[in-house]
């Protein structure tokens, strides 16, 4: 017995009832359908509907054949990207069952349901109400339970529907199923199809060395996989995480002011644990599990780590209206990420005098970038560049710098406000062309020159770039002006002189 | 005559407890010139207010002269907590700032995306614990938000600056009837000497500033100076603004004369 099994669940919902007219009712013969897409020029069957595969059609059967053989077909043009929604919103939907769900393009998906099937009364349990809500959804699918998602995903796509395979009892179940049902490349596909291998169980009986040579490492990792015998990793939806806290309730709810209550409520649940372990999350996300299926969620972030219940509840508190609870949600989930460990805190003595980040500024910062999104509430750091635009990055406003870098140099004079994009000079008077102008207009003003400081020549980083690419265009010589009011100006004028080609000059930024 | 003066004192004092509900003085930031904090009640900028900074001409449009003063007058607050400067227009240089003085590393930059956001999030920051000083860059203040803004100071004794800023080419909003503001100066830059053994060149960031309005002041206008700009030594000096001439208020002055006299 191993320690602790893997249990897989993926199910198989066939791409066409994504968007597959509904039938009318069951007793209604329907008629065949198909999914077509283009392939190299040539249109070509996607899927077919059982109908349609009665009738002899096949995917990745030329559409004229089809239409040739079945003349009642009906088609419609296959939505792949719709079709990677579908299972995108399915995957989220079903983190209500458990927290890690791993999407397995096109059409399927993987559930650890380890730890968690006991909610449901055991796996059995937690099968029938994962069928009988999916089947609510109007989802045609395949579901198993293996210890393997190798073995589960055999299962699923060539097993039978619903089995439930015990624990380290998988290799029975595979058996008899074909050497497809081992997700194998397509040429050790037709390698296995060519000796006259039908059965995995063949495959089983072959002794490991002859049968990595043959048909190749891939065959043997992953017939491994399915055994158990090495592990799997699966890509899941998000990372797992074991912070988590879940709030079901008897009757839906849909009142905002209850949607509020039950924020709180399950904040509190989670954040209690949090506290216990001596933990604190940087990021929060809570679902809320609609009846009809469908589980919108929110997010917020901290800008430390916290487990303060009414804090990540105020947090979620403005977003709360953009949740339509639809028919009504019948759970809701919180999840915490980036959980690190945080100390509990003690009152200092001089508490007055130097308040700490985490009583007045984290939770300012954290509320405004809730609300204003992170890249309008930042720390300008000093970057190491000489060129005036990439002299500044934009940190957020909590986070240590990455790394020390030189301050900015406070004797040569900057501007105080920089244009994001430098404004164009008319009407530049300059003695000769490499002087300081003595008459600019800018913004249908004229500017008389008083004092002028300058140049100071900067040029493009040329030893960041190849060396093709660097050009005398990118030059700036940067003046310091002052006109007649005594308005400060940061000048350049762009490019080398050339003689004929006017200077061309610009403002790029004002000083005090 | 003494005894006058002394009840003098006493109502105004009395009255001063009144204004300030109780709540205890958050204290003066000297400009450590007496010509200019004489003309201030307790002698320097009011803490725990809200001031106003308007610009002339273009630079009501620019707002570069209005922050520079800005920050040179909270360049010693803001070395004392943090800053938070809110944004309507993207522009703001943190290398400018740090040349005048002002720690860069205290500065968080906000992006507002409109005048009510702007208010907001200054009301926000003004009653945080740990933060020292609040610029605004807005259009206008209301009597309404004004008020907010009063009470938001007061919770913590921060100070706030709001640098009035109309949008390029706009007509700007017209100014309010009433303001609670502290105090309202104008700013303009001046005309920079350079020090007489370098005739070259520009000298240090000149100001053309006048306090227009003063609760429990008097009005007045001079030229400032930023001794230490452009220097590594800017980011130590107690008193980043030098009085280097007192214009006067030719208009206004005469006028508070007659008003002591009567």
């Amino acid at each position: 017995m191993s320690a602790k099994p893997t249990k897989g669940a993926p199910t198989k919902a066939g791409p066409q009832t994504a968007d597959a007219p509904q039938p009318d009712a069951p007793a209604t013969p329907r008629p065949p359908f198909a999914l077509i897409e283009t392939v190299k020029q040539a249109r070509r069957l996607a899927a077919v509907s059982h109908e349609a595969a009665a009738l002899g059609l096949y995917a990745g059967q030329k559409a004229t054949d089809a239409a040739a053989l079945v003349p009642e077909l009906q088609v419609v043009d296959a939505e792949p990207e719709a079709d990677a929604e579908a299972l995108k919103a399915l995957v989220d939907w079903c983190v209500r069952f458990s927290p890690a769900v791993a999407a397995d393009a096109p059409d399927g998906l993987f559930l650890d349901i380890s730890g968690v099937s006991h909610l449901w009364g055991g796996e059995a349990g937690m099968l029938a109400d994962f069928r009988a809500r999916l089947r609510d959804n109007g989802l045609a699918f395949r579901l198993a339970i293996a210890d393997t998602p190798g073995a589960a995903w055999a299962l699923a796509h060539y097993g039978q529907d619903g089995v439930i395979a015990p624990p380290n009892g998988q290799g029975e179940f595979l058996k008899p199923l074909p050497p497809q049902a081992l997700r194998l490349g397509a040429e050790a596909a037709a390698q296995i199809q060519r000796l006259g291998l039908r059965r995995v169980g063949q495959l089983m009986e072959i002794a490991r060395a002859p049968l990595g040579r043959r048909f190749g490492q891939a065959t043997l990792t992953r017939l491994d996989q399915a055994l158990g015998r090495s592990a799997e990793a699966l890509a899941f939806r998000r990372p797992a995480t074991p912070w988590t806290a879940r709030l079901a309730f008897f009757e839906p709810i849909s009142a905002p002011e209850d949607m509020e209550r039950v924020t709180q409520d399950v904040a509190a649940k989670l954040c209690a644990r949090l506290e216990r372990e001596g933990r604190g999350g940087r990021r929060f996300e809570i679902a809320f599990h609609r009846v009809d299926g469908r589980s919108p969620s929110l997010a917020i972030g901290l800008s430390l780590a916290g487990r303060d219940a009414r804090r990540i509840a105020r947090l979620f508190q403005p977003k709360l209206e953009t949740v339509d609870p639809g028919f009504g949600i019948e759970s809701v989930t919180i999840c915490a990420y980036a959980v690190e460990a945080v100390s509990g805190r003690q009152e200092r003595l001089d508490a007055g005098q130097d308040p700490a980040v985490e009583d007045g500024l984290a939770p300012l910062v954290d509320r405004l970038v809730n609300r204003l999104g992170p890249t309008r509430v930042f720390r300008a750091r000093p970057r190491e560049s000489h060129v005036p635009e990439l002299a500044v990055g934009r940190d957020l406003p909590l986070e240590k710098p990455a790394q020390e870098v030189q301050p900015w140099d406070r004797e040569t004079p900057r501007p105080v406000r920089l244009f994001r994009q430098p404004e164009p000079l008319e009407a530049v008077i300059a003695l000769t062309p490499d002087d300081p102008p003595n008459q600019f207009r800018w913004r249908g003003r004229v500017h008389r020159v008083r004092r002028a400081e300058g140049p100071e020549r900067i040029a493009q980083e040329w030893w960041k770039q190849d060396i093709a690419d660097v050009s005398v265009r990118h030059v700036r010589d940067y003046y310091r002006v002052e006109d007649a009011d005594g308005g400060r100006f940061w000048l350049f004028r762009s490019g080398l002189y050339q003689g004929g080609e006017p200077a061309k000059w610009w403002l790029h930024g004002l000083f005090p | 005559m003494s005894e006058s003066r002394g009840r003098l004192a006493a109502i105004r004092a009395k009255i001063a407890a009144l204004e300030a509900g109780g709540r205890p003085d958050a204290g003066v930031l000297p400009f450590g010139d007496e010509g200019l904090d004489g003309r201030l009640p307790g002698g320097g900028l009011a803490l725990g207010r809200w001031h106003e900074i308007v610009g002339v001409g273009l630079e009501a449009e620019t707002g570069a002269a209005p922050a520079a003063f800005a920050a040179l007058v909270a360049a010693p607050l803001a070395r004392r907590g943090e800053a938070v400067w809110v944004l309507r227009r993207d522009d703001l240089w943190a290398p400018g700032l740090a040349g005048l003085g002002f720690p860069p590393e205290r500065l968080i930059q906000v992006c507002a995306r409109d005048e009510a956001e702007a208010l907001a999030v200054m009301e926000d920051a003004l009653s945080t614990a740990g933060v020292a000083a609040v610029f605004g860059e807005v259009e206008a203040v209301d009597l309404t938000a004004g008020r907010r803004l009063q009470l938001a100071c007061e919770r913590r004794g921060t100070t706030g600056f709001v640098i009035k800023r109309r949008p390029f080419g706009g007509a700007g909003k017209a100014e309010a009837a009433g303001s609670v503001t502290a105090s309202r100066w104008r700013v303009k830059s001046a005309p920079s000497e350079p020090a007489a053994s370098d005739a070259f060149g520009l000298g240090a960031p000149r100001f053309e500033v006048a306090l227009e309005r003063c609760r429990g002041g008097r009005t007045g206008a001079w030229i400032l100076e930023a001794v230490a700009a452009y220097s590594w030594e800017a980011a130590d000096v107690a008193h980043p603004l030098r009085l280097v001439a007192d214009l006067g208020d030719r208009e206004l002055a005469p006028a508070s004369e007659r008003r002591r006299a009567a």
